[in-house]
C-alpha cells in the first residue's frame, strides 16, 4: 500500500505545471492582445482559476527569484512583472477533454475561494487575500488526481457514484491517499508558503493544522458552505459536517454565520455570470 | 562551478536540436531543446538556463524572442548565442538583435564550444549589475545621470527607511529579500509606465530614472506597491502593533516602525545643475526631508525652478 503513496509523492515532485480549461486562456489571451488591458483585469481572471494561481505562484517563490513568501496573486504580479505573467499564462497547457468535472470543479474552487473571502472579512481576519487564495487552491489534488491518475480517477467516481462514498473515502481506498494530501505535497513541492498550503493539506482535518489554524479553519466552512449551496461540483453530493474545532476556532455563531451565508448567495449570483463568460468562450 | 551549466536550444529544426544537445552534453553541459513557439518565453522565465542557443533563420520569429527577454534586465544575464545561416548575414538585423555572440550553419562545432566558453566568461567579467538583484551597477548608473544631464528626466534616489535594523534583528536573508523584492516594484513600476532606467547602487540605495511628465506616477505606484508587499516581510505580532523591538544607530533599545521607502527626486533640466556629481548632493540633502516624516514618501527639488 505504502508503494502508490510513494509513487503519485514521486509523480507530484516531477510535476511542474498542471493544465487548465481552455476558456480562461481564451480570456487572457484577448486581454493580453489588448494592450490597454488594466493588471486588475487580468488578475480577475488569474485569480478564478487554482491552477494558474498556482503556476504563478510557484513562480514567484521559485529560488531564481529569491522571494520566500509570496503568497497572494496581486503581489505576485507585482513582483513578477505583467509580462512574465502574461507569458506564463500564455505557455498554459488546456485540458485535452473539456469533461464536466473540470468544469464542475473550477466552479467550486471558485466559489470557495468567493465564500472564504466573505467569511474572513465579515470576521475580521488578517490576511483576507491569503485566506482567498488558500480556499482557491484547497482542491488542487483533485486536479493532480485527475490529470496524473486518470484510471484510479475512474474508479474513485466509480465508488463514490454506486456505493455512496464521500470522495475522500474513496481516494483513500483507491489511492491510499486523498486529495488534501496530495494537493499539500504539491504545495510544498512548488514553494509555496506554508500558510497557503497547511490550509491546503488540512481542510478535511482541521484538528492537524497547527500553525495556521485560522486559515484553516475558514477554508474548511466555506468549503461545507459552498457543497451545500450545490454551486459547481467537488466530486460527490455529500455535505460534510462544519468540524466542531474550526467553529470554536473562528468563535462562530449562528447570527454570523447565517449572514455570511445570506452574502454568499448574493455574491454567487455574481460568480455564476462571470464563470459562464468564462466557460461560454 | 558546482553544478553543470544549463543550456537551453531554441530551434525548429528537431533533428539539429537534438544534436547539438547530444554534442553540448558530451562536453558535460546539461543541454536541453525545445521548437520555437509562443510558450518558449513561458518556459524560459519559469526556468532561466545560464545560456541560450536560438535559431535564427529569417523564416522563425527567434528574433522576437531574444528581443523579449532583454527588455527584462532580471534576464540580461543570460549569454545568447545565435544560429545563422551564411546567406542572412547582410539582412540580418545585427543591431536590432542584442546576441552575444553567433555561430553560422551548418555548425561547425569546435567553434560553438569555443563561443560557449567565451560567452559565458565574458558575462562573469564585465557585468557589472548587482548580484542580487540584477540590476545594474555603478558604473552604469553613472553613465545613465550624465546621459539624462539637461534632459527633461528626473533622477530619483530611493531608500529603505529603517533598513539596518531590520537586518540585524531578521537577519541577512530576510534584508536581502526586502532588497530584491524593492529592486522588482522599482523595475515593474518603470517598465509598466512606459520604460526608464533602473539601478542598484548597493545596499539599500536605488536609482531610477523617469521622464518627467511620468515621476509622480511612478513614484506613486512603487510607495504604495512597497508597503503592500512589506508587509509580508513581517510576522502577525508585528504588522498588529506597528513595530518591532530593535536597536537604533546608537545602540539603545527602541521600538523601530515597518519598512517603508523614501524617494529623493532630482530634476535633470535644472540649469544650476553643471556636473553629475551634483546630482547625488542635492539628492541626500532632499533625503534627509524625505525622512523626517514617517511612514512612505516621495519629495521633488524644487529649488531652482
Amino acid at each position: 500500500m505504502d508503494d502508490k503513496r510513494s509513487e503519485l509523492k514521486k509523480i507530484i515532485m516531477d510535476t511542474k505545471t498542471l493544465p487548465t480549461l481552455p476558456g480562461v486562456i481564451n480570456k487572457l489571451n484577448s486581454l493580453s492582445d489588448n494592450d490597454k488591458a488594466s493588471v486588475q483585469e487580468m488578475a480577475k481572471v488569474v485569480t478564478s482559476d487554482q491552477v494558474l494561481s498556482a503556476r504563478i505562484l510557484r513562480l514567484a517563490n521559485s529560488p531564481s527569484y529569491g522571494f520566500y513568501r509570496v503568497s497572494t496573486i496581486s503581489n505576485a504580479m507585482i513582483l513578477l512583472g505583467v509580462n512574465v505573467v502574461k507569458s506564463l499564462a500564455l505557455s498554459s497547457s488546456i485540458f485535452e477533454i473539456m469533461e464536466k468535472n473540470s468544469v464542475g470543479l473550477w466552479e467550486h474552487s471558485l466559489g470557495v475561494g468567493v465564500a472564504a473571502n466573505l467569511l474572513a472579512r465579515r470576521l475580521k481576519l488578517p490576511e483576507c487575500e491569503e485566506i482567498a487564495t488558500a480556499a482557491l487552491l484547497h482542491d488542487i489534488g483533485k486536479v493532480i488526481v485527475s490529470i496524473k491518475c486518470n484510471e484510479a480517477e475512474k474508479e474513485i467516481l466509480k465508488l463514490v457514484r454506486d456505493r455512496g462514498f464521500y470522495i475522500r473515502e474513496a481516494e483513500r481506498e483507491v489511492l491510499d491517499t486523498d486529495h488534501a494530501e496530495v494537493g499539500g505535497w504539491l504545495a510544498k513541492s512548488w514553494f509555496l508558503p506554508d500558510k497557503l498550503s497547511e490550509p491546503v493539506a488540512f481542510h478535511h482535518d482541521v484538528v492537524k493544522s497547527e500553525n495556521h489554524r485560522i486559515k484553516t479553519s475558514v477554508v474548511h466552512i466555506a468549503d461545507v458552505l459552498i457543497k451545500a449551496s450545490g454551486f459547481g461540483n467537488s466530486g460527490d453530493c455529500h455535505v460534510p459536517k462544519i468540524q466542531q474545532v474550526a467553529w470554536d476556532t473562528l468563535k462562530l455563531n449562528e447570527q454570523v454565520l447565517s449572514d455570511v451565508v445570506d452574502e454568499i448567495e448574493d455574491k454567487l449570483v455574481e460568480v455564476k455570470n462571470f464563470s459562464l463568460e468564462m466557460i461560454g468562450s | 562551478m558546482s553544478r553543470s551549466t544549463r543550456i537551453t536550444i531554441v530551434s525548429s529544426d528537431t533533428q539539429l536540436a537534438s544534436h547539438i544537445e547530444l554534442r553540448l552534453q558530451s562536453k558535460g553541459y546539461q543541454a536541453s531543446h525545445m521548437p520555437c513557439s509562443d510558450s518558449v518565453l513561458g518556459v524560459l522565465y519559469s526556468d532561466p538556463p545560464d545560456l541560450l542557443i536560438i535559431e535564427l533563420s529569417s523564416k522563425m520569429g527567434g528574433d522576437e524572442i531574444v528581443r523579449t527577454l532583454r527588455s527584462d534586465s532580471f534576464f540580461s544575464a543570460i549569454p545568447i548565442i545565435g544560429l545563422i545561416p551564411e546567406s542572412d548575414f547582410d539582412t540580418f538585423q545585427w543591431g536590432a538583435c542584442a546576441l552575444d555572440d553567433f555561430v553560422h550553419m551548418p555548425i561547425n562545432f569546435s567553434e560553438l564550444f569555443v563561443r560557449i566558453s567565451l560567452s559565458l566568461a565574458r558575462i562573469k567579467r564585465i557585468f557589472d549589475n548587482n548580484p542580487l538583484t540584477r540590476l545594474p551597477g555603478n558604473t552604469s548608473i553613472q553613465n545613465a545621470i550624465e546621459d539624462a544631464m539637461g534632459k527633461p528626466l528626473m533622477v530619483c534616489y530611493l531608500d529603505i527607511n529603517h533598513f539596518k535594523p531590520y537586518n540585524d534583528v531578521f537577519g541577512f536573508a530576510h534584508g536581502d529579500e526586502v532588497l530584491r523584492m524593492t529592486a522588482r516594484i522599482m523595475f515593474n513600476a518603470v517598465r509598466d509606465s512606459g520604460g526608464g532606467f533602473c539601478g542598484h547602487i548597493g545596499g539599500d540605495d536605488f536609482v531610477i530614472i523617469i521622464g518627467s511628465e511620468r515621476f509622480e506616477a511612478v513614484c506613486q505606484t512603487i510607495i504604495k506597491h512597497f508597503d503592500m508587499i512589506v508587509l509580508d516581510m513581517f510576522d502577525e505580532e508585528t504588522k498588529k502593533q506597528g513595530y518591532y523591538p530593535g536597536t537604533n544607530r546608537k545602540g539603545d533599545k527602541e521600538d523601530v516602525p515597518l519598512l517603508s521607502i523614501s524617494i529623493a527626486v532630482v530634476p535633470m533640466n535644472m540649469p544650476k545643475l553643471r556636473h553629475a556629481a551634483k546630482v547625488a548632493e542635492v539628492a541626500a540633502e532632499l533625503k534627509k526631508i524625505a525622512k523626517n516624516s514617517a511612514g512612505s514618501r516621495y519629495v521633488v527639488d524644487h529649488r531652482n525652478t
